[in-house]
């Protein structure tokens, strides 16, 4: 690894955070708006985030804060592998092992909401796991390598071949983020039938970190879609935002659903919609 | 013999007869020390020869030990063989007309009828067998490697394990000289199987390591324990109609039984006429050895057996000789047709075990899917038959045995320790058992996260399977229902309240020792994998004789896979994670330590926590009702049940192998 290396992944990582907790207080400012509310300052993600961080702290047992940093570091050893335009599938892994540690540690307190949003997704893992493997693969045959360098050696921005495969992911995106109609892993609000799911035996600290962990993976997604873009990056930059806004519509327009009908929806046209788009990649000699 | 006996001799002779000395010994000496005595110095000299065999491939110039005998001392081992083929033959019709099962009968005869024609009467011409009797290279020390060390770890770990299972059965008199003699036998069975190079010899002991599977999985004598002894008796022995109808077809499209030649006749344009035909059926032979669907079911039917008996079938040996000979004879028909579909059956067994493994509550029901899935998934990788992909298959060849034959072992730990298999059960196991479920945890982690081995050969295999669409998405889904089951599971073994202290965990000396060695080894293999594969694997990798040209390269800090014009489309930089696992290793007690009582705070339950109920266990119902909290995970029966699956899998998978057949037979 190189000096420079070294200086990308050390500016990414103080980086994606301010970047993906901005991007939340835009989100919580919009969604305000659209809901005809004042809504908070831009900054408030960060006034939360540092009153959290300094509250006493409080566990249910000794192992969760483990769990919460294995959620965070392996999230950060994604993130660093994109901006160095590693292996696209190992990131997924990755990521899949950033999730696993987070439902560890829901599922390492007996509270029956807590498990129930680990088990929720869990589900969901398993609905939208291979729909981001397949887009994977779509970019393979699009860019004939695995790495994101390839991406980036590549002429013709990836949209061209992969306008399905680029649908579905922002459908898991949906997912991913945890936004209406598939927050059933955890809610943004506190009182429904799972209380905060996953997330209601964290605290303080924990809390804390898992809000910084989702605004690293906001970022990572943001910049997987402008991967799509790739060339010149800024036009990607800007479709990953207008997406971003298109979620937060999205969200505030929509009502939960079932787990069930997310799985089927997921693996319907999520899957399918990637795999009509993959085979007629295998098609074209 | 040729000249004197040198060092490599007294391997190969301690490799096969070292184990069956130690069998005879346990068996005639009955006495409970000596037996400790016997195995562990049989565990010491075992390890020893598969570090003499390291050693000596290491100063082999070609990267081969070749044994070569002369035509006397050939005929006379040869016929020793046939005529231990004759008592194997009769041994295994007797079993089947002492339990009357009419299909066991037919099948030996079955295998009994060509055997005879072929090696003892000739009527199928000249049977040429090769005077490189045994031939090791670095595939055949790799399988050395996980016969001899984990092997007798998992004997040793029996020593512990078997007093306490009989305690429970209240013997009167002891069965273990007739367990452990079977478990010797087992492994020099093994270590003589990937060390020959006669097909005719690997038949013999391909064999021995099918009866002793009915020996060891019926040992307890219970009905179900025969019942499904002789269920794996008779599956495997279709496997082994099927293996002497290919050695006969082999020996007569080549002109020769040596496997290395298999190997090597894919570039020499010999795909024609009878040999597809042979190769197809030594893949179904791997098959049935391998419990791939539609033949999973013996193995499902194992974990009757004692732990052990389960942690050897499924980790070093018996499964894993099913897929040595596919990955063995892989060469011969990479990129063939025949390639195609056996990756494509391989994948099929993969995203079907892997989906009924979500439904099962049952652990070693769990593992038992996990190691079908697994053994499709090498299956698979040795169809795909690129460089890569065979690599893959090897790595996961070693990775899935050292895990597995772990988490076989914790199970087992765990049962005798809660008294239950379920995996609902070991919820709150690390107040119980904290030694083992730390161990468990690593294991299971090792079997589905990034960045260990396991996972590192999934990902090298999505990879490689590229021009394969159907295979990539059997693989792609199988990999994303793999995570649900090992998730649960973690979960439920993770759960815990605050406790102030640790239980001190009481464990047999023998059962901790073997757990803490394969932890070891999980370890170092992960973490060791670039010296792993560029001293081990990568030379077998290079002396395949394929067509493709693609590279995997072991360099830096991880694996890199390379195109033909050596330009990198993949690649991992495992180690770096690593540091990452074992910054979270140290967390652990930093944080245990840093809680101090009076933070902690019970969980919620939605009403009011019973009194000084910090565990969460209990909760204050409306009308003042005590109610217990019960949690379980999904199992979706309904969709991944074992009754809904299984039989359209195996449908599936059954058409998927005639085709094959009907394929093979058309070129």
């Amino acid at each position: 690894m190189s000096i420079n290396n070294v200086l990308i992944a050390v500016i990414a990582i103080i980086a994606a955070p301010i970047l993906g907790g901005l991007l939340t207080g835009i989100d919580r400012k919009i969604s305000a708006r659209m809901q005809n509310r004042f809504g908070p300052p831009l900054l408030q993600p960060f006034y939360d985030f540092f009153k959290l961080i300094g509250k006493q702290g409080i566990a249910v047992n000794q192992t969760q804060m483990v769990y919460v940093l294995g959620h965070l570091f392996f999230a950060i050893g994604a993130l660093v592998m994109l901006v160095l335009k590693q292996d696209l599938l190992m990131i997924m892994f990755i990521l899949a092992f950033s999730a696993v540690s987070l439902i560890m540690g829901a599922m390492s307190v007996r509270s029956p909401y807590s498990k129930i949003g680990a088990q929720r997704e869990i589900m969901q893992m398993m609905a939208y796991e291979p729909v981001l493997l397949l887009m994977v693969v779509g970019v393979y045959k699009a860019t004939g390598s695995f790495m994101i360098s390839g991406i980036f050696e590549h002429d013709k921005p990836l949209i061209y071949s992969l306008p399905l495969v680029f649908l579905s992911f922002l459908y898991v995106l949906t997912i991913k983020l945890r936004k209406s109609p598939f927050d059933f892993a955890t809610s943004h609000h506190g009182h429904q039938e799972l209380i905060k799911g996953l997330t209601t035996e964290f605290s303080g600290t924990q809390l804390a970190l898992l809000e910084l962990t989702d605004w690293i993976d906001l970022v990572l997604f943001m910049g997987l879609i402008s991967l799509f873009f790739a060339k010149p990056l800024w036009i990607g930059i800007l479709i990953a935002l207008v997406s971003y806004f298109l979620e937060i519509v999205i969200d505030n327009i929509s009502a939960r659903v079932t787990w069930q009908l997310m799985v089927k929806l997921t693996w319907a046209a999520g899957i399918g919609a990637a795999l009509v788009n993959i085979v007629w990649m295998y098609l074209i000699p | 013999l040729k000249g004197e006996l040198a060092v490599d001799w007294y391997l190969l002779l301690a490799a096969i007869l070292l184990p069956a000395l130690s069998a005879a010994l346990c068996f005639i000496l009955k006495n409970q020390k000596v037996r400790i005595a016997i195995v562990s110095l049989s565990t010491v000299l075992l390890f020893a020869v598969a570090g003499g065999f390291i050693s000596l491939m290491f100063n082999s110039p070609d990267g081969k030990i070749v044994f070569q005998m002369d035509e006397g001392t050939l005929e006379m081992i040869g016929w020793i063989i046939k005529g231990l083929d004759l008592l194997l033959f009769g041994y295994i019709g007797y079993i089947g007309i002492k339990h009357k099962k009419a299909i066991v009968v037919v099948l030996c005869v079955l295998q009994f009828i060509p055997w005879a024609l072929f090696e003892v009467f000739g009527v199928f011409g000249k049977v040429s067998e090769p005077e490189e009797a045994f031939v090791i290279d670095h595939l055949s020390l790799i399988m050395i490697m996980l016969v001899s060390i984990i092997g007798p770890i998992i004997t040793f770990f029996a020593l512990g394990y078997m007093k306490e299972h009989e305690h429970h059965l209240h013997l009167k008199v002891s069965r273990q000289p007739r367990f452990f003699m079977i478990l010797f036998i087992f492994l020099g069975a093994m270590n003589a199987l990937v060390m020959t190079d006669n097909l005719s010899w690997m038949y013999f002991f391909w064999e021995v390591t099918t009866l002793c599977s009915f020996l060891l999985i019926s040992h307890d004598g219970t009905e179900i324990a025969i019942k499904n002894g002789l269920r794996a008796l008779w599956i495997n022995s279709v496997g082994g109609v099927a293996f002497i109808i290919a050695i006969v077809l082999v020996n007569s499209s080549l002109g020769t039984l040596s496997i290395q030649a298999i190997s090597a006749s894919g570039m020499k344009g010999a795909f024609t006429g009878m040999l597809p035909i042979a190769l197809a059926l030594l893949c179904i032979a791997g098959f049935t050895k391998s419990a791939q669907f539609p033949f999973q079911s013996w193995l499902l039917g194992a974990m009757v057996a004692p732990t052990p008996v389960s942690a050897l079938l499924h980790s070093s040996t018996m499964v894993k000789a099913g897929v040595y000979l596919v990955v063995r004879i892989a060469p011969a028909f990479a990129g063939t047709i025949l390639g195609t579909l056996v990756a494509t059956a391989g994948a099929f067994t993969f995203v079907a075990a892997s989906a009924v493994a979500i439904s099962q509550s049952n652990a070693k029901k769990v593992l038992a899917y996990s190691t079908i899935a697994n053994l499709g998934l090498i299956i698979c990788c040795a169809g795909i038959g690129t460089r890569i992909s065979l690599a893959a298959a090897v790595l996961l060849m070693i990775f899935h045995a050292v895990s597995k034959g772990l988490l076989f072992l914790c199970v087992g730990t765990i049962e005798q320790g809660i008294g239950s298999r379920d995996i609902e059960d070991m919820q709150g196991l690390f107040k119980k058992m904290p030694f083992t479920t730390v161990i468990t945890v690593i294991g299971m982690i090792s079997m589905l996260l990034p960045p260990f081995g396991v996972l590192i050969t999934k990902w090298m295999a999505i990879e490689t399977a590229v021009h394969l669409p159907l295979v990539l998405l059997f693989i792609i889904l199988g990999s994303a229902l793999t995570v649900v089951f090992w998730a649960k599971w973690i979960g439920i073994i993770l759960t815990m309240s605050y406790k102030p202290k640790f239980n001190v965990e009481k464990l047999a000396f023998s059962m901790k020792a073997a757990l803490s060695a394969l932890i070891v080894f999980v370890m170092a293999a992960s973490i060791g994998i670039v010296p792993l594969y560029n001293n081990f694997v990568k030379p077998q990798i290079i002396s395949f004789s394929i067509a493709d040209k693609e590279e995997l390269a072991g360099t830096g800090m991880g694996i890199w896979l390379h195109k033909v014009d050596s330009a990198v489309y993949g690649g991992f930089a495992s180690i770096l994670f690593f540091v990452i696992i074992l910054i979270l290793m140290v967390a652990i007690p930093i944080f245990s330590n840093k809680i101090k009582p009076n933070r902690l705070k019970p969980p919620y339950l939605c009403g009011g926590n019973v009194d000084e109920d910090f565990k969460g266990l209990e909760f204050i119902a409306p009308g003042d009702k005590v109610d217990k909290v019960v949690v379980r995970n999904y199992y979706m029966e309904s969709v991944f049940g074992e009754n809904k699956l299984t039989f359209y899998s195996n449908i599936i998978a059954g058409a998927i192998i005639i085709i094959t057949l009907g394929v093979v037979i058309g070129l």
